[in-house]
């Protein structure tokens, strides 16, 4: 059976200063369907997703919705046309009730003379939650007082209801990993609505890690990987097994990783973690960190891992198990307990938590360890720059010199200032959270060779990997999380690297 | 050519904090030839001595980020507390008086940095109680604030000497001011107070120690606020409870003259000086030309707007808009 | 109880881990918007009790016949609180309106006699004064707490130097008539402020603008996405802001009938006070009016009570300092890791 073309895009491509992130993308969704994304981390999906609800604008392509040309300015632009966009991280106002959020920015169509008359919007939330067969949820509950599911459903309500609006069983329904917070009752409850609304007409895209899910519920699945759509399926041929192989690709050689550079690990332990837990995020994570070592953590988002590296870093507070460096058990209040006992980390988010923006470069590689450069307590600011210069000239930062702000660099530039800032620090366990994320492919070379000169020197590294393929080519061992447990562990030697396929199981 | 354009204009903004200076003497100059006579500048001196290191410690404070509306109030305190116990104890009193400002500054600091307090609310709440303090032992029996001339002057008399033309106070100041640039520049603490102003996260991330940083920053301008005070006392040799009250503006608007950013991480000491100098200028400049001495504060009010609207940075990570 | 939910966290899942951190955060919520109106229940009765004067309808009356300025304050203040920002002019543009007003209504300073216009005027001067605090806060990105001092400072500095030091006494017999005009044994002034809550109350409540005020504090990215035109709320609300600053100008005066910055000083302090204790947080996005009114009724409560015991005006400043720091902190929602500036 021919479905009705609802939307299409042509050669939809996105490029964040030097970095490509999606490309060449041509995808059609058709009316009365729901449509899977699959793929990694940083993968493009989302960010096709935000192109095409408006929240980003193509840097090159064309769309079409109904077959006419679709250009949308904003979100509320995209929601004229019938599209709406379920956002990951919640978008309500926790104090106003469920008809409140759903009408807000629309109370114009319930008021009389500048007043909302409530009971009429609640009547008409009520019967916008009835039309998704939400009769639990009574429009004048205030958000705070749901349940998280509850608030995803709102969600959905409000989203649907501003499509509806123009496009009527015409809309296209943007999911973004619903699931992910939802116990297996509210699961089966999002999966009937949603289900409800493709009967209708509507076309639902679904995007999740948990490959179950996405094969029990979509008729048709778009793979994606570095930037390209790398494969499309319909459901019923599919399943796990397929799923993983599609999403992997084709695999890196060794040599892009600097492989043969990679360190045989000691038996010399610097960092042992037992049973570490952190309410709500994950829990009974055990591993041990060796002399010269790269140890990969990976998992999909929101598995944890992201939490486990930011208690090791002092950033977050632990709720169980211990922390023992070269033997000695230790706890932290702060990053800065931390770096005193050696652990210093190169955060992911460079914008916010890395570059101190408004300083010049020799600053910010001086500001973890100012006592380098002083003489009975009062720095000299000669030796710092002179510091900073031995830097930019050891690892090829491309500025104006030592005094240039860091936030005129570049992605790539910037993140090695950062990467000189901890080894400034000479703190031996160094934690790269996603190193080259937003990095342009020239210093993504750079910083994997880096990695090889300071194990080789014997710092020991935790690594977050961007992508699966980064973390198995630069760890020499990986654990992998999934729903806050450690599910695997896996030895990466430099000539045999494990497989991918087998990797990803464990992880979604 | 647009590029040129454009650097030219950041170095204009950069640098109008001197601009402004000059303007300001020298349309006083103009107004009243007297201006920049030796005993106009004694006077001057004199007058910029307490306000430059309460300049220079709440500069510490907004270099941080924070800000703190208590020094006024900090000042009152302080001098009463002098003016009212120096001729008896000696002396010796500013050094009670500088342990007072530490503490101050470490209940302020200890308050924003473990309590995780906005500021503004902390140091609101500390100058009504400081305020209340310097009110209260000035006129125990109730009935408003006091003045109280000092009983035993000769034991204060020191400071308002002179020494190369410029009296002791002054001297003081400017060594003040050096010990402020030493710290800014030299030390750790300095340079991290930069740090988490310009960017908390990272600078916590790095292994800044963001709750020592801040507490530090506190402390700094308390101290400066109590030295403001003290000096207050040794300057008009009496106790004024409401001597603060004014300070705080004219005290806030000195660094944002200066150039020093609001939402932190940029600014130094001598940038204040030359606002205090500008600042200073226009409060005697507007007494020789027989302006009405209210006008003050709606100057300082208009100036401390148009110093910060000049000096934020529009493009940069200007988080604070709330 | 506690041992078993620490069974419990053993065996837990994430994802009920995650559930039960939401519930949490859900009860303590709740929890903190009814305290306040639980202190205030067990306020009365301890006091009361102390003495027994104090839950007398002649004590109650006296409470209320205090309120109209605080509340009038405290009622513009609630939405600039609720949108995460502050003002800090309103003492001033208080004392800018009340003496604008002696100064033209017939009085001891000069022979001016305006008539209605010399009220109108000045409110309508306080309103601007408002409009131009948000519009410069908006545009030029300045934080409010800045440029409402910066704006107060300048305002009274124009206010004193409108009487030039030497304060106006009111001599027009309406304002005279009115601060001695009861009605139901309770001061005409009480009377206007509470229309004005009332007022204020069905606009927060009952209209699109008063949604947009609190989906701004609470989540600003959310609101815009809403189609919410942030800019033109915010500024909006300083208007208001003013406007009920210069009402509180204006009934202050007819209270004291002496046109002077002083009739605003140490009033916003008690407001913020108030509204803090009340439950209405200085991040934004929670509190209201009720809570706006329960605060205010704490603090008269303990003011009335204060003076009964005899505790002089200039200990209350400090004593109110203590008490806004501890409420404060109770109350504020706090970032993950960075703190507040």
């Amino acid at each position: 059976m021919e479905k009705e073309l609802l939307f299409k895009t042509n050669n939809i491509g996105k490029i964040y200063g030097s970095n490509t992130v999606l490309q060449g993308i041509n995808v059609e969704f058709h009316r009365g369907e729901i449509v899977g994304l699959i793929g990694e981390n940083g993968a493009g999906k989302s960010t096709l997703m935000k192109i095409i609800a408006g929240v980003t604008d193509a840097s090159m392509g064309t769309m079409e919705m109904n077959g006419k040309p679709f250009k949308a300015s904003s979100m509320m632009d995209a929601n004229k046309y019938g599209i709406g966009m379920v956002f990951q991280e919640q978008s309500l106002i926790s104090n106003l009730s469920a008809a409140q959020n759903i009408y807000l920015g629309r109370e114009k169509d319930f008021s009389t003379f500048g007043l909302v008359n409530w009971a009429k919007m609640n009547a008409a939330a009520r019967a916008a939650l009835d039309k998704l067969g939400l009769s639990n949820i009574s429009p004048a509950q205030k958000i705070s007082d749901m349940p998280f599911a509850m608030r995803q459903m709102v969600e959905i309500t409000k989203v649907l209801d501003i499509v509806s609006e123009t496009a009527n069983d015409r809309a296209l329904i943007l999911l973004d990993e619903p699931t992910t917070v939802l116990t297996d009752d509210e699961m089966k409850i999002l999966f009937e609505q949603v289900r409800l609304m493709k009967e209708k007409g509507n076309c639902i895209i679904f995007i999740s890690h948990r490959l179950q899910e996405v094969l029990d519920l979509t008729d048709r699945i778009y793979v994606f990987k570095d930037g390209h759509l790398t494969g499309e399926v319909e459901t019923k041929d599919a399943d796990e097994y397929k799923l993983y192989e599609m999403m992997v690709g084709r695999e890196t050689n060794g040599e892009y990783y600097v492989s043969q550079r990679q360190t045989v690990p000691t038996d010399d332990v610097v960092l042992e973690v037992e049973n570490l837990a952190m309410f709500g995020s994950f829990k009974d994570v055990s591993f041990k960190l060796h002399k010269g070592e790269v140890l990969g953590l990976y998992g999909v988002e929101g598995s944890g891992k992201e939490d486990v590296c930011a208690v090791i870093s002092g950033d977050e507070g632990k709720t169980a198990g211990t922390i023992r460096i070269n033997g000695k058990e230790v706890s932290f209040g702060s990053p800065s307990d931390a770096r005193k006992h050696g652990i210093l980390s190169v955060p992911r988010d460079r914008r916010d938590e890395g570059i101190i923006g408004i300083l010049p470069i020799s600053e910010n590689i001086s500001v973890s360890n100012y006592g380098k450069n002083a003489t009975a307590g009062l720095i000299s600011n000669k030796k710092q720059t002179e510091n900073a210069n031995g830097w930019i000239k050891e690892l090829g930062i491309k500025c104006e010199g030592p005094m240039q702000r860091i936030n005129a660099l570049s992605g790539g530039n910037a993140q090695k200032v950062i990467f000189a800032r901890v080894l400034d620090s000479e703190c031996p366990i160094l934690i790269l959270d996603h190193p080259t994320r937003g990095v342009d492919i020239g210093a993504k070379g750079d910083i994997y060779s880096l990695i090889r000169d300071i194990t080789e020197k014997g710092f020991s590294v935790l690594l977050m990997g961007d992508t699966l393929d980064e973390c198995l080519g630069l760890a020499s061992r990986i654990i992998v999380m999934k729903d806050g447990l450690v599910t695997a562990e896996f030895d990466c030697p430099a000539d045999n690297k494990p497989d991918q396929v087998e990797v990803v199981q464990k992880m979604l | 050519m647009e590029q040129k354009n454009k650097s030219f204009k950041t170095f204009f903004i950069q640098n109008i904090y001197i601009l402004s200076a000059v303007l300001v003497i020298v349309v006083f100059f103009l107004i009243n030839n007297s201006f920049l006579s030796l005993y106009s500048i004694q006077n001057m001196t004199t007058e910029l001595a307490p306000l430059l290191p309460m300049a220079c410690g709440i500069a510490f404070v907004l270099y941080a980020g924070s800000i703190d509306l208590s020094i006024g109030a900090v000042a009152s305190a302080v001098c009463v507390i002098t003016g009212l116990n120096v001729g008896e104890k000696g002396n010796i009193m500013i050094l009670y008086m500088l342990l007072f400002g530490v503490m101050i500054g470490l209940i302020n600091g200890l308050l924003v940095s473990k309590g995780k307090l906005p500021s503004f609310i902390v140091t609101l709440c500390a100058q009504s109680i400081y305020r209340a303090i310097a009110i209260i032992l000035s006129n125990p029996h109730g009935g408003g604030s006091k003045n109280i001339p000092l009983k035993q002057r000769v034991v204060v008399n020191w400071a308002t000497n002179k020494v190369l033309g410029l009296p002791i106070l002054f001297w003081i100041a400017v060594l003040i001011l050096i010990i402020c640039i030493v710290i800014e520049r030299k030390t750790a603490i300095g340079k991290s107070i930069f740090a988490i102003g310009a960017n908390e996260k990272a600078a916590r991330m790095a292994g800044v120690n963001v709750t020592l940083t801040k507490l530090c920053a506190f402390i700094l301008c308390s101290v400066g606020a109590a030295i403001g005070g003290i000096m207050y006392t040794y300057k008009l040799k009496s106790s004024v409870p409401t001597i603060g009250d004014n300070l705080y503006m004219m005290a806030i608007s000195s660094v944002a003259l200066g150039g020093t950013l609001f939402s932190g991480g940029k600014g130094s000491a001598l940038r204040t000086l030359v606002g205090v100098l500008t600042v200073t200028a226009i409060s005697s400049g507007m007494n020789m030309a027989g302006v009405n001495p209210l006008w003050k504060n709606v100057v300082y009010g208009i100036v401390l707007i148009a110093a910060v609207a000049i000096n934020s940075e529009k493009g940069g990570r200007d988080l604070i808009i709330k | 109880m506690n041992l078993l939910s620490k069974k419990d966290v053993k065996s837990m899942t994430i994802a009920e881990q995650f559930v039960s951190k939401v519930e949490q955060e859900a009860l303590s919520n709740k929890i903190r918007v009814y305290a306040p109106m639980i202190l205030l229940v067990i306020m009365t009765i301890v006091f009361s009790i102390y003495d027994s004067h104090f839950f007398s309808l002649k004590n109650l009356v006296n409470v209320l016949g205090q309120m109209a300025v605080p509340l009038i304050l405290a009622t513009g203040l609630t939405f600039v609180l609720l949108l995460g920002r502050i003002d800090l002019s309103v003492e001033g543009v208080m004392g800018l309106v009340g003496s604008a007003i002696s100064l033209l209504l017939l009085n001891s300073r000069n022979s001016n006699d305006w008539g209605v216009w010399g009220v109108i005027l000045p409110l309508v001067l306080g309103t601007l004064c408002g409009f131009i605090t948000g519009f410069l806060h908006v545009k030029l990105k300045i934080a409010s707490f800045i440029i409402t001092y910066a704006i107060s400072t300048i305002v009274s500095g124009v206010a004193v130097l409108l009487y030039n030091s030497q304060p106006a006494t009111v001599k027009a017999q309406w304002v005279i008539d009115a601060s001695q005009t009861y009605f139901l044994k309770i001061p005409l002034i009480t009377w206007i402020a509470i229309i004005f809550y009332i007022i204020c109350a069905i606009i927060l409540n009952y209209t699109a603008f008063g949604r947009a005020v609190y989906a701004i504090g609470d989540n600003e990215a959310a609101a815009v996405a809403s189609g919410i035109n942030v800019q033109k709320v915010v500024i909006e609300v300083f208007v208001l802001s003013g406007f009920a600053a210069s009402l509180a100008g204006l009934v202050a005066l007819i209270r004291l009938k002496l046109g002077q910055v002083s009739l605003g000083e140490n009033q916003m302090f008690p407001c913020i006070t108030a509204l803090v204790v009340g439950g209405t947080s200085l991040s934004g996005g929670k509190g209201g009016m009720l809570q706006t009114m329960v605060g205010i009724l704490i603090y008269m409560e303990l003011l009335n009570f204060l003076t009964i015991i005899g505790v002089s005006a200039d200990y209350k400043n400090a004593i109110q300092g203590v008490i806004i720091i501890i409420a404060v902190a109770l109350t504020i929602t706090r970032g993950r890791k960075v703190i507040a500036k």
